[in-house]
This record gives structure tokens, sequence and C-alpha cells, in this order.
């Protein structure tokens, strides 16, 4: 008897391992997680999912938030045991990092998690923070440019949809509605921030195709409605002739619109941002603005936790995975007045088992 | 006989010269401000062009600018002249803000209590105040670290008020209130002005105002011909709290959403602003109408710097830089501050 279990128990490691040999790292994006060859030990563990964020009230951030949770709807359909935590560091990157450390600990080993990094210097800190404890961390939007997940298994993937083309993207959109000449106001994010450095990048590059656009105002706002309200209040007194305001961010185009409102400039004055809220977009539809991205939280908050799903289950080995499938873009998709109905008819419904079908294809 | 009489002149001498040198301590303390606040007027008008920087359109960019500040510098008045500190201004802005966007017509929820909800998000900001104030003096906790307690609680609540959907505000009375103005004053400056002329009578005219003063400069006296010094200290904080909460409604009105940013950063420009204006951290000196002109001067810098398009990289730095300046002329100097 005992060893007829030795061979069945042989047989199905040898089964198990040709499965895993099974797996093409060159071509992981037709890789798909198999509930079957996901050993029972690990369904059997509770597994700890966290997203590390600023601020919930974020509308954008909180996307990410429903991705995780939408991702644990998969791991019950799977039988997956699973906790779920927000870690929200309210924009404070020490905060961040501590937080990540308190969750790694608790989780001993069976942690993963989706984090956006406040700020590009602690992206391998969190990462670091996580392998102290073995769990495994997907970044997205920030990180320095000497670092990288090739540096630790632990930190499986960075991604980051591009914000120089979404930045390139909204200005032209912004440009052309101005009918490529006139006065506009440049809204950027916090100054360090690499999202917001990316997206201006971007504005600056669609600029130099518009040569009769000129930047009556180059500011930051800070990613801050009532920061944005005042600076655009404050400058349409000494630019009444303004004919397009380029936000770096939705919360940002919110607070310009809110001030061209005040003085019945909306709609006249032309306005783009960026993050796809749910008033920007509805501000699309209503002709008041002009344009915004969708970065899709769901999509990044849920399939990077199911990459890191697939490493910590064994299904990947984290070290065969090659660079590029473990820095690349996710997709983002420009929303003008032309597709406006369309994206807010649509409810995203992903399956998550396709684990890279988050990637950009380039 | 006669040395010891020589030395009594001398010392009434003394006296009257030490009066003399307070008093005009005391007037120059009162015009300073005035002072900084017309330099600062005159360099931003010569920087920017007196055409752009003093333009209506601009004037009332500053009114709307100066409604919230107002508001909220106010209420810490009353804290700072009683010796204590307010440190929860943020999170009970944000608080009241987000919850009046909650409370009246939004495309989340279908509460639409109208002008009832407004009374009660104000409301909420009185609740807070008077927690603070209770805890702070019945159970003997400084009042800096009660408030910042409350601070990071009001935040919590107002995050879980509307789970971060954008509450676009679609309540009738509140967009008229945000493009409403009378005799070119904007509706909320006029709110601000409203609670402005309120809290002078309040601190001129009655009873509390005086045991303000009196308990900011010594506890002990006003104790001692039976006044309820704990009471008028809950009362400040409640105060205090009923003019956030109203900062936090006006918040709302003018972003056309309740969020709890609404709060975000709105505690160190009105600290600065008291401190400016001359209200003493030690207690018992000073007054809202000192506050004006402190809320004007950080209202107009902000503005001033935002209009001469000094670089954002440097932008807070000049501003601190300012403040320090500010605070530096007009304060009072040698005293020691403890707050309470």
């Amino acid at each position: 008897m005992k060893k007829l279990a030795a061979l069945v128990l042989a047989l199905m490691l040898v089964l198990s391992c040709a499965a895993f040999a099974e797996v093409d790292y060159a071509n992981l994006k037709e890789f798909v997680i198999d509930p079957a060859e996901i050993p029972q030990e690990k369904l059997d563990t509770t597994l700890y999912l966290a997203v590390s964020i600023r601020g919930l009230e974020n509308p954008y951030i909180a996307t990410i938030k429903d991705g995780m949770d939408m991702f644990a709807e998969y791991l019950d359909s799977i039988g997956q045991k699973y906790e779920t935590q927000v870690l929200d560091s309210g924009g404070d990157s020490a905060k961040e990092v501590q937080n990540m450390e308190n969750f790694a600990a608790k989780a001993d080993g069976n942690a993963i998690a989706y984090a956006d990094p406040n700020e590009n210097t602690i992206a391998l800190s969190l990462a670091e923070a996580m392998a102290e404890s073995g769990g495994y961390v997907g970044t997205a939007w920030n990180k320095e440019d000497d670092v990288s997940p090739m540096d630790l298994d632990n930190w499986v993937i960075h991604t980051s949809p591009d914000n120089t083309v979404g930045g390139y993207n909204t200005a032209k959109a912004l440009f052309e509605a101005i009918g490529g000449e006139g006065e506009v106001f440049c809204i950027e994010g916090m100054l360090t921030n690499a999202a917001s450095i990316g997206r201006v990048a971007g504005f600056n590059k669609a600029l130099e195709e518009y040569p009769n656009i000129t930047v009556a105002v180059d500011d930051t706002a800070n990613w801050d409605t009532t920061e944005a309200l005042t600076l655009v209040e404050t400058n349409l007194t000494k630019y009444p002739d303004v004919k397009g305001i380029w936000c770096a961010n939705d919360n940002m185009a919110t607070g310009a619109l809110q001030a061209l409102d005040a003085v019945g400039k909306k709609g006249e004055v032309k306005v783009v941002g960026f993050d796809a809220n749910t008033d920007i977009v509805q501000a699309i539809a209503d002709g008041d603005a002009t344009a915004t991205i969708s970065s899709n939280g769901y999509l990044q908050g849920g399939y990077t936790l199911a990459i890191c799903y697939a490493v910590w289950t064994g299904l990947l080995d984290v070290e065969k995975i090659p660079e590029n499938y473990r820095i690349f873009a996710t997709p983002s998709l420009l929303i003008t007045s032309e597709n406006v109905e369309e994206y807010m008819s649509a409810a995203p419904v992903y399956d998550f088992s396709h684990i890279y079908f988050c990637k950009d294809d380039d | 006989m006669a040395n010891e009489r020589g030395a009594n002149l001398t010392i009434t001498e003394e006296f009257a010269e030490k009066v003399k040198r307070a008093n005009f301590m005391d007037r120059v303390m009162r015009v300073a401000p005035i002072m900084v606040l017309a330099v600062l007027i005159l360099v931003f008008s010569c920087v920017c062009g007196f055409h752009v920087f003093l333009a209506p359109s601009n004037l009332v960019a500053i009114l709307k600018q100066l409604a919230i500040p107002l508001c909220v510098a106010m209420g810490l008045t009353y804290v700072i002249m009683i010796g204590s500190i307010d440190l929860s201004i943020n999170g009970v802005v944000g608080m009241t803000g987000s919850l009046a966007g909650v409370f009246v017509a939004n495309e989340v929820n279908n509460l639409n209590l109208g002008l009832f909800g407004i009374a009660l998000a104000i409301l909420s900001g009185v609740a807070v105040g008077l927690l603070i104030g209770l805890v702070h003096v019945y159970l003997r906790a400084p009042s800096f670290m009660v408030s910042l307690s409350f601070m990071y609680v009001c935040q919590g609540i107002a995050r879980l008020s509307y789970h971060s959907r954008i509450l676009k505000i679609t309540d009738k009375t509140m967009l008229w209130a945000s493009g409403a103005s009378f005799l070119g004053i904007p509706f909320i400056t006029w709110m601000a002005l409203i609670m402005f002329i309120l809290c002078l009578l309040i601190q001129e005219y009655t009873a509390f105002g005086r045991h303000v003063y009196a308990v900011g400069t010594n506890e002990a006296i006003p104790r001692a011909v039976g006044v309820n010094v704990n009471w008028v200290k809950v009362r400040v904080f409640m105060l205090a709290g009923l003019m956030s909460g109203v900062a936090g409604v006006l918040g709302a009105i003018r972003l056309g959403i309740g969020q709890v940013s609404i709060g975000d950063n709105q505690m160190f420009p009105a600290q600065a602003a008291v401190v400016i204006g001359g209200t003493a951290l030690a207690g018992g000196k000073g007054g809202v109408q000192r506050t004006l002109i402190g809320v004007l001067i950080m209202t107009i810098l902000k503005n001033g710097l935002l209009m001469c398009n000094v670089s954002p990289y440097i932008t807070d730095g000049v501003q601190g830089l300012i403040i320090l300046l500010c605070v530096i002329l007009t304060c009072e100097h040698g005293k020691t501050v403890i707050s309470k």
C-alpha cells in the first residue's frame, strides 16, 4: 500500500513537473492558469492580497482596489483561500514602505501585492520589504531608472501605461479642438512624480508639432482639485483669451472646469485630463471636456495580482520570465466625444487566467 | 527718607516708561500687519502690472479664495486666544465638505436633504468641536494631541461617507450659490463676511467674548470670580468646529463636489494668518479683526505668486520665507509660548 502511494505520488510529481515544463517562457502571452495544476496545499493556504496605494478618495485609485476584488472573485472560483487588504499610504512614502513591511510580516511569505509607489525612490524599498518575508509584489507607474524587477526575484513585474504617449494624445486632442492655435495652460501634477513628468513630456512633444500654440501658464497643482481651481481662477483673469487647458490628471481637470463654470466659459475653453474619472467622462459626453485617458485601474490591480499569483503557486518560475514580461506597458485608451458612449456602456469583464492579457502589444 | 522717596519716584517713572513702551509696541503690532499687507499689494502690483493684479476679475478671484481660509482662521483665533491650539482643521473641513455633498442632491445617492442637509453637515463640525473640547477639558488631554487625533477620525469619516465615488453636487441651491454674487462680491465671500461679523460681535459684545480673553490671560482670575472656565473652553472649541463646518460647506459649494481634499492644506495658512494678524499664541491677546488682515495677507500672497508666474519649483519655498518674515515682523517677541 505504501509502495503504491509512493508510486502515485512520484507519478504526480513527474506529471506536474511535465506540466510546468510546458510553459513557453518566450511567449508568455499565451500562458493560462490551469487551476488543476495548482497544488492543493497552496489552495488551502490563506493567501494575503493587498493593493498599496495613496488615498482611496481618488476615483482612479479606487478602481485599482476594485481590480483586486475582481481578481478575488476569480480566486473564489478556483477555490483558493485568501484575505484582501488595502494599504493606504495617504501620499506618505515612509508610511507606504512601513505598511508593506507590516503586511509582509503578517503574511509570512504567503503574500502578493500590487504597489503604486508614492515616489520613484521607494519602489525598490517596497520590493525589499516584501522580499524579506518571501512574498511577491508587482509595482506600477513609479520606479527609479537604475533599479528593476530583474534585480530581485520577489519583485515580479513593473508596469506602467505609457504616460508620454498618453500625455501626447491628450495634448494633440486639445490642440486639434482649439484649431491648432492660441494660448493654453499646462497644469502639471507633483513635480517629482514620474507619471507627471512623463505626461508633461508628451505634452511638450505634441507642442513641437503645433508652432501656433503658446503656453501661457505652466504650473503645478499637485494633482489636487482645489489647487487647480485656484490656479485656473487666478490665471483666467490674467489670460482671458486662453483657449485650452491641459491637465496631467482628471482631479485637476475637475477644478479647471469648475473655475471655467464660474465665469461662464465651461465648454468654450477646452479641457483635457488623464485617468478617466467618472465626472470627466460624463463631462466629455456632455461636451464640457475634450478628452481623457483611461489607464484602467481594474486591469492594473487585477492582473498584477494574477501574475504574482502564478509565481506564488509555482506555476511560473520568476527567474525564467524574460525581461520584456517583467517590465512592460499596460494598455490605455484615449476617450473623446467619439468613443465616450461606448466606454460608458461597457463594464470591464476579465478572465484572470490569461495573466498576460494586460501586456500592451508593442 | 529722601533716599526712599527718590527710589519710589524712580520706580514710578520706570513703570510709566514701561507702560509707555508697551503701549507703543502694541500700536506698532497693530499697524505692522497692515503695513505688510500694503507692501505685498504694492509689490505684486508692480511686478504683475496694476491693471492685471488689481483688475476687477482678479479682485473677485481673491475674494473667492479668501472665504474658506477666513472662516477657518476665525474659529482658530478663538482657540488660540484661550491659549490652546486646534489641529483638527484639515479633517473637520474635509468631513463637513464631504458630508455636505452626501446630504444634498448629488449624482451618487438619493438622500437630497437640501438646506437641512447643509445644516446637518455644519452641525457635525460643531459636534466634533464639542468632543474635542470635552476630552481636552475633562480628561485633561493637551488640545494639540486631542485635535490632531480628531483630524484623522474626521478624515476617516469623510472617506467612508462617499466611498471614493465622485460626489458631484446637483442641488439647485448649492449650484446657484457657487455662481451667485451681490454687489460684485461672491456669495461664499458674503457668507464668510457674515460669519466674521458674527464672530466680531461675540468677541466684543458678549460675556462669553470677555471670558475668552480672561481665560487666555490667566485662568485663575475668571475662575475665582465664578466663571465656568471649562465650559468657556468647550464652547470655544464648538465655535471652532462651527467655523470649520461652514468652511467645509463653502468648499463644497466652491468645488461643486464633496470630497475630503477640501480640507487639505487648510491648517497651516490659517495658523499663519492668526499669528501674522497679531493674536498671541500664549493667549489672551488678539481678535478676529486682526485675523482678517492675516488672512488677507495669506490669500494675496498665494494669489500674487500665482499671478507672477513664479516657478512652481520655488513657490512653496518663497511662500514659506515670506510667511516667516511676516511672523518675525509682526509677532510679539520674548514671550514664552505654551499651548495648553
